[in-house]
């Protein structure tokens, strides 16, 4: 199918403006608090420190708010939500340590309301906008639905709170709102630009019911509705009760401050590193079902004394549903740099991305036009923006004596999506992701082995659910859900290894439709650094007309997929399944990648990833060149550096012929 | 005469404790004794003897159980000395306790330390994986046995942890506390194997669904157990040696008692054995001083520890955080955060003023210890501003150097900030205060209350310093600073005057509406065990009560809200009134609409309480009363203050608290130095002492 341009939707692409040029555009109907730059340097360093601390403990609640409230197990299992107090401005002050790629455009979707929402409806006191348009900001992709709210201070607009949750099911043509058939938006989950939901602390039936229509699932979204708008009934409640002690100028003071000495920081990091250019590449191998392309996100990215340029050109054009769009290709950097760059800074993002600039180019995957198919895009070109980003950030810091420990290679490369929609045990319709893929492994660091089975480093408190809680809620028994041998990229530092999981479907009556979907299947995203080598490819894979309960019967439980009869059928990237009752899952995410060349490792250190099953017996002689004893697995030295030379041999050989052996040059 | 006997074990004293039903109370103190606790102990309770006048053999004999915390088990998984643990567990699923749902790369650590993702690890692992064994075996969300129990296989691998030399076997099985046989045959099999073997199961310590905090509840209980067992048998040996007949009763993180026989078969409930003491400490003063709503404040060198008290009951929470893991413990809620005295002060590279959370603990300690610390604490900046006397702290058993305090603070806050000593003295102490008012806040508000709802007490070393001001950010009612014959031995009082407690829990999930029938055998089941378990206790009761409650949660929710259920047998009216209830208290805990009544219920876990209540209390003496209100007599000196930066430094009253007596009433600003803590009473407020030698604090009309 062609791509045809809608005309008057430019009006919803939000782009990172200087503030003279966001304030110009504000209707002057809309009164601003703010101070003066003599105010914020006013601001004594006690009052500072206490307000700072107060911040952070409004966020915090806001989020716990929102957790409780939920009803969603991405939200409340996974913590994939997030909140955040900005300035008058939508500049973030305050980050919740949730998934903070879902705040990471909230400022673009601010500033966009201010411009376009004040004259009509206008925003007053006790209002709150609901959006999920990924080209307005607030969100990745659709099922990322943002509530913001305005703070009044005496008929002036003081600040905004915003608290953003992924939602299971918000329509389009497949359960779980993002389709590998999708041509284009129209296929997906309708984005809804800032509305407003809520009218005088009341939540509107009308607005309300025009969003919950589209769901599969309205009863969760209602819910969730309600969880964010308690979310921010805390922070109005919190940020009022400052403002009331503090006085207004003090705590606005204080807000903008926090940004400035974030941005100071940064800056002074960026300062005491050598400037320099670094480059990465990250593919992408299906762009929808049935595609057999590889499309590749490039970066180019320039730190010049205290800036950095982060360059795109030369990235693939959108294709298919895996693109996400500035905003998201915006929160795709900023989720990187925060843990990286700045995990030991406030994260103030409004000051930290002062820092920042971007290049790129319109109609590529990770700045794709409307109406592009963008539903995956927060796992799609997002993430592996945040994968390329991680590569140059982790490269830069390994230029520098101390920074170099915050080196990390890439953690997990893509997600490992499986969407489920049936009748569970109880035979009530059910639609929900399959979370446990959250469990991947950390990159390795310049100085420490990938932490396995951690999470995802753009969400700091993330979290797998119990398997006897995915059972008592699903209809679904597990065969097996563990660590993987040998899944960790090798390295002289080890990337962590990462999980697998193997279900059968269990006491439904019904086959349960899927959906199936991440990259990285014949080309590992989660690359190494210096020598390190990449992680595992992603596999996925079900066992049609599956033996498991036979094997039940005779009293065996089975243990890898080849004790379990039946088709065998390897699942591509993107695709729409089903699966019948009694058939086999199983699901094999990524690690991360690993860190210096494996012959470098410490032998101790491979023997003990052998005796505690994270590396085999065979990578360590074959990969590591560390020769154990099969019993006792005590090192075998001289054989160890005999191994090892041969390895290196081989090395020569292998970069005279030129061949396979060139394989790490892209990076 | 009878008595009751309560032993606290300390990290530096035991404090004992007896009441008799007369209403005397004696206390007495003795080094602990790390390494063997159990002489601090024995030491201990003969001080109480020569106290009394007596023999030991004749105290014993009048005495109706004593009442003992304990630091042995969390000691033990503190400091990782723990016995030989080997884990069976269902096939396919031996790595839920390293792969610990992702979460313990963070779990119980501080905000900052989790923002900070680069640097978080893992813990290291409970046990190595090769110690960690699988059997075929399974049971389904039914309860369902989908493959029998491979006894082979158990067998195999049970030998191979006996070759291994294991001291003590963990199981914990997929669904068990739905049908814990295949656990329990486990066992027949391990002590066919080697009889004597100590055997942990989860369908037996901790039947609750979700497998990963069950089994990391089982493997630590058992890695602990037969320390307990190991530390108690002696002990218990020793007493009956020495005419004791009476139980000995292990206090709990719950707040209740289990007998020592029974404690190492439940070691993980005596984790927050001692931490708890505070709140049980301020549960038992409060029913006296007629407070039925507490927070509870203790502040220690190191920590700041915060629990509630609510209607007259400590608040519990059903699940814990220890070394990363989470545990399904139910013990009294008690956060906490490193804002202790030895907080230190310190500049983040933004040039930012923090305290805490890393503290300077007992050494090198505070700067102005004079042994070696050079940074600043928050009890460095106590002395400068004039709080504390240098030459009274710790009842003047440490004496201070205001010079080095000084230095510390200039140096390293004062001088890059362009403060005094001073000021940047001044900074610290009002950091601290709100960041603890903030923790404070946090802390009830998260359980569904309001502070301005309660009284507070503070007490530990450095509560009564900060409690004026933490407590007047949070609007709290009034303030007591537990002093006199109570305050030494707080913790002992709570336990020898604490009902004895024990509690039975069951999951058995299942979709509103639960059958009846379910329902009522659930809880006839709980009850029969814990009623035994509490005529095993061996104490006579004057009655005992018994209180139910059921985990619930909206269908589509995955918070849990413990929901009181009434006694006897409910029919179906009687469980819609329960969900009615659960509705109640979820719009209490979190705010009205925002639970979701149309996706349903689940009733989750099932628990019971069985309270033995005993047949006397021990009271509290009076303290002597004043001849009026002003207490010229117990007047020190007057020196400069600076409790308010905005009111500055002013010549302040000091008072002898041992000077001072029940009546007297203390105009604010004033400072009252006792030999534990020092009280601030801040201007606008006024500080009487209460009939048992408490200094209640109020603030005046308007408040500060």
């Amino acid at each position: 199918m062609a791509f045809v341009p809608v005309p008057g939707s430019e009006v919803f692409n939000s782009r990172i403006l200087p503030l003279e040029e966001v304030i110009k555009g504000i209707p002057s109907s809309v009164k601003l608090h703010s101070v003066s730059e003599e105010e914020v340097q006013a601001v004594d360093p006690l009052t500072y420190e206490v307000v700072r601390h107060r911040m952070w403990a409004i966020t915090d609640m806001m989020g716990e708010a929102l957790k409780r409230m939920s009803g969603s197990l991405v939200v409340t299992e996974c913590n994939d939500f997030d909140v955040a107090v900005t300035d008058e401005y939508g500049d973030v002050v305050q980050v919740g340590l949730f998934n903070t790629e879902l705040v990471a455009s909230i400022d673009l979707a601010v500033k966009w309301i201010l411009k376009n929402r004040a004259e009509n409806p206008g925003i007053e006191e006790g209002d709150m906008f609901l959006l999920n348009d990924p080209w307005v900001g607030g969100g990745l992709h659709q099922n990322d639905v943002a509530l913001l709210a305005p703070i009044f201070h005496d008929g002036r607009l003081f600040a905004w709170t915003a608290a953003v949750a992924h939602q299971a099911d918000l329509g389009g043509v497949s359960p779980g709102s993002w389709t590998p058939r999708a041509e284009n938006v129209f296929w997906e989950s309708l984005p809804t630009p800032p509305v407003k939901m809520v009218k005088d602390y009341q939540i509107q039936r009308d607005v309300e019911d025009v969003y919950l229509r589209r769901s599969r699932v309205p009863k969760i979204v209602a819910l969730d509705l309600r969880a964010k708008m308690g979310a921010n009934m805390v922070g109005l409640e919190r940020i009022r009760a400052l403002i009331d002690k503090y006085s207004p100028d003090t705590v606005k003071a204080v807000m903008k401050r926090q940004m400035d000495d974030a941005e100071h920081r940064l800056r002074e990091r960026l300062r005491s590193m050598e400037d320099g250019t670094w480059h990465a590449v990250s593919y992408q191998e299906q762009s929808k079902q049935g595609d057999r392309g590889v499309h590749k996100i490039v970066l180019t990215m320039t730190k010049k004394d205290d800036h950095l340029t982060f360059d795109f050109t030369g990235t693939d054009p959108q294709s298919g549903m895996i693109n996400c769009t500035y905003t998201g290709m915006y929160g795709g950097i900023t989720a990187a740099m925060l843990p990286v760059l700045c995990g030991d800074m406030p994260w103030a993002a409004g000051g930290l991305v002062r820092c920042i600039d971007i290049v790129s180019e319109e109609g590529t995957l990770n700045n794709c036009t409307f109406p592009g198919g963008i539903g995956k895009g927060s796992v799609a070109s997002a993430w592996a923006t945040s994968n390329v980003v991680t590569e140059c950030l982790s490269k830069m810091l390994d230029t520098h004596i101390d920074l170099s420990q915050r080196t990390q290679s890439v953690c997990c490369g893509t997600w490992d999506l499986c969407v489920m929609a049936g009748l569970d045990q109880r035979e009530q319709p059910f639609a929900t992701m399959i979370t446990d893929s959250m469990g991947a492994g950390f990159g390795a660091g310049s100085d420490h082995d990938g932490v396995d089975t951690a999470g995802l480093l753009i969400i700091p408190m993330g979290k797998m659910p119990d398997v006897e809680m995915n059972e008592f809620v699903l209809p679904m028994l597990y065969l097996w859900r563990r660590e993987e041998t040998d899944s960790g990229g090798p390295g002289k530092f080890r990337g962590g290894v990462t999980a697998s999981l193997c279900f059968i479907s269990h006491d439904t009556p019904a086959p349960m439709a899927q959906v199936i979907s991440g990259s990285g299947k014949a080309v590992p995203m989660n690359v190494g650094l210096a020598g390190g080598y990449p992680g595992n490819t992603q596999v996925d894979l079900t066992v049609r007309d599956a033996n498991a309960k036979e094997l039940f019967a005779r009293g065996i439980i089975p243990g890898s997929l080849q004790e379990i009869e039946g088709r065998h059928e390897l699942k591509s990237c993107e695709e729409e399944s089903y699966l019948a009752p009694g058939e086999a899952h199983y699901m094999y995410w990524q690690s991360g990648g690993g860190y210096g060349d494996p012959l470098l490792r410490d032998p101790a250190a491979v023997r003990h990833d052998v005796e505690e099953f994270k590396v085999s017996l065979s990578a360590a002689r074959g990969i590591y060149g560390v020769v154990l004893d099969e019993d006792s697995l005590e090192v075998d030295a001289a054989g160890t550096e005999r191994i090892r030379d041969e390895i290196r041999d081989n090395r020569r050989q292998l970069s005279r012929q030129g061949g396979d052996g060139n394989g790490h040059h892209a990076h | 005469m009878t008595y009751v006997i309560g032993v606290d074990v300390g990290g530096t004293f035991t404090d004992a404790f007896a009441a008799d039903d007369n209403g005397n109370i004696v206390s007495a103190k003795a080094p602990s004794t790390p390494a063997d606790f159990s002489r601090g102990v024995l030491q201990a309770v003969t001080e109480l003897a020569n106290r009394l006048d007596r023999p030991v053999e004749q105290l014993f004999g009048e005495t109706s159980y004593i009442a003992h915390g304990t630091t042995a088990t969390l000691n033990a998984l503190v400091t990782g000395n723990v016995s030989k643990v080997g884990f069976i567990t269902t096939k396919g699923h031996r790595d839920s306790i390293y792969i610990m749902n992702l979460e313990g790369r963070y779990a119980g650590l501080g905000p900052e330390e989790v923002r900070d993702i680069i640097a978080t690890r893992k813990p290291a692992p409970l046990i190595p994986k090769r110690r960690a064994k699988e059997v075929t075996e399974r049971v389904d969300y039914k309860g369902s046995v989908m493959v029998a129990l491979n006894e082979d296989e158990a067998r195999q691998a049970v030998r191979e942890l006996l070759d291994e030399g294991v001291e003590a076997i963990a199981v914990s099985l997929l669904w068990s506390f739905l049908n814990p046989a295949h656990e329990r045959r486990i066992r027949e099999i391990v002590h066919e194997m080697a009889p004597d073997l100590y055997v942990g199961l989860s369908s037996e310590i901790s039947p609750r669904i979700r497998e990963y905090a069950r089994n990391a509840t089982t493997i630590m209980s058992t890695q602990v157990g037969p320390t307990l067992r190991d530390y108690l048998k002696p002990l218990k040996s020793d007493l009956t040696q020495m005419g004791l007949q009476a139980p000995l009763l292990i206090m709990q993180g719950s707040g209740g008692t289990v007998s020592a026989e029974e404690a190492p078969g439940y070691a993980i409930t005596t984790i927050g054995s001692v931490l708890t003491g505070g709140v049980v400490g301020a549960t038992m003063l409060g029913e006296r001083l007629g407070h039925k709503n507490i927070i509870s404040t203790d502040v220690g060198g190191t920590t700041f520890l915060v629990g509630l008290v609510v209607d007259g009951e400590a608040v519990f929470t059903n699940t814990t955080t220890m070394n990363q893991y989470n545990l399904n413990v139910p013990m009294m809620q008690v956060n906490s955060i490193g804002s202790g005295g030895g907080a230190i002060a310190w500049l983040d590279e933004g040039g930012n003023l923090r305290v805490g959370p890393r503290s300077a603990g007992a050494s090198p300690g505070p700067a102005c210890y004079g042994a070696g610390g050079e940074e600043p604490t928050v009890t460095d900046a106590d002395l400068v501003l004039g709080i504390i006397n240098p030459d009274f702290f710790l009842g003047g058993k440490r004496l201070l150097d205001v010079e080095l305090a000084k230095k510390a603070l200039k140096e390293q806050i004062g001088d890059p900030l362009g403060l005094s000593a001073e000021e940047a003295a001044a900074a610290v102490f009002e950091i601290q205060n709100a960041q603890t008012a903030d923790l404070v806040r946090k802390v009830v508000v998260e359980t569904g209350y309001d502070p301005r709802d309660f009284a507070m007490y503070a007490f530990g070393g450095a509560g009564p310093v900060h409690c004026f001001a933490y407590g007047a950010e949070l609007g709290v009612q009034e303030i007591v600073v537990p002093l006199g014959q109570t305050a030494a031995v707080f913790s002992a009082y709570g336990l020898a005057a604490s009902d004895v407690v024990l509690s039975a829990e069951l999951s058995d999930p299942a979709n509103f509406p639960v059958g009846a029938e379910n329902l009522n055998s659930n809880f006839e089941q709980l009850e029969r065990d814990v009623r035994a378990r509490l005529d095993a206790q061996g104490v006579k009761f004057a009655d005992v009560t018994v209180q139910r409650e059921i985990d619930i949660r909206y269908t589509m929710q995955i918070f849990e809200v413990p929901t009181p259920v009434k006694n006897g047998k409910l029919d179906e009216g009687d469980i819609a009134q329960i969900a009615a209830d659960f509705e109640e208290k979820y719009a209490t805990l979190f705010g009205k609409g925002t639970g979701f009544s149309e996706a349903g219920f689940q009733f989750i876990t099932y628990r019971v309480f069985a309270t033995g209540h005993l047949p006397f209390k021990p009271q509290l003496p009076e303290a002597p009363s004043a001849n009026g209100y002003t207490a010229k007599g117990a007047l020190k000196e007057h020196r400069r203050v600076l409790l308010d930066t905005r009111l500055g430094w002013r010549e302040t009253p000091i008072y002898d608290y041992g000077k001072l007596a029940a009546g007297h009433v203390l105009e604010g600003p004033a400072v009252v130095e006792a030999p534990t803590t020092t009280v601030v009473i801040s201007a606008g407020s006024t500080g009487s002492v209460d009939h048992l030698g408490n200094v209640v604090i109020r603030y005046g009309q308007g408040g500060e």
